[in-house]
């Protein structure tokens, strides 16, 4: 988490675009939120059962923490979709970006509770701890 | 119904165990929720999912709730989905992504 969803139409986002794209949807989310890289996930998928909304070739849906502001949410959309645009060639006006807020209590990564924003630190350390602590034990 | 939706990457998980898992998971809704679970799954496509910007080997599992959970309810769940998921594929906490949410309020 968070988990970044695209949704293209067939052949509209080539593989070499498509890992562009994923390191720019990796960077732009860690430079708005402070997240750490190995969070983000970005999957692509074409003409995936979500359909794409009417026009669009390619939709890009992210699953993020709750407590975001309204001022990270659109930089993190103009960004992403910029991104699209530049490494795609898919027309701004055919791309889509949009997120929803999603708990972190509702999340398990690593085999813990996700931290809440700002508490990545920490919960990295303790996860590092625990990575010790087994292959010493 | 639970909606479930998983994504796991191409090549990644057999038949064999696709169907296992699936089998798993609507024991665990049944268990879990006492509900039947409808679940999406979603193939990632070789070359198309990344975590941290490099190729991902990372599955995501989720289930949406048909009540609001308490948190320790949600953690126990979580850890028993987790379980059932790692069990099957032989992946490790670091390669699972698993979601319990809420019922969406509307």
């Amino acid at each position: 988490m968070p988990l970044y969803l695209c949704n293209s139409a067939a052949g509209a986002i080539d593989d070499a675009a498509k890992s562009k794209i994923a390191a720019d949807i990796t960077r732009i989310h860690c430079d708005v939120t402070g997240a750490p890289p190995q969070f983000v996930h970005a999957f692509f998928l074409e003409n995936a059962p979500h359909q794409l909304p009417n026009g669009m070739s390619a939709a890009l849906l992210g699953s993020i923490r709750s407590g975001r502001t309204n001022a990270q949410k659109a930089q993190i959309a103009d960004e992403m979709a910029q991104s699209i645009h530049i490494h795609a060639g898919v027309d701004l006006e055919e791309i889509s970006v949009t997120t929803v807020d999603t708990k972190a209590s509702w999340v398990m990564e690593g085999g813990d509770i996700f931290p809440e924003p700002g508490e990545e630190a920490a919960w990295l350390a303790a996860r590092e701890s625990k990575h010790v602590a087994s292959s010493e034990g | 119904m639970i909606h479930s939706t998983c994504l796991v990457q191409a090549g990644q998980i057999s038949g064999e165990t696709e169907a296992a898992l699936r089998n798993q998971l609507a024991e665990f809704a049944q268990r879990a929720f006492a509900a039947p679970a409808q679940i999406n799954w979603i193939v990632v496509p070789v070359g198309s999912g990344f975590t941290a910007g490099k190729p991902s080997t990372s599955s995501v599992v989720s289930m949406r709730s048909t009540a609001p959970l308490e948190q320790t309810t949600r953690e126990a769940l979580l850890r028993e989905l987790s379980d059932v998921w790692m069990a099957e594929t032989n992946c490790s906490h670091d390669e699972l992504v698993a979601v319990i949410s809420d019922p969406a309020i509307d």
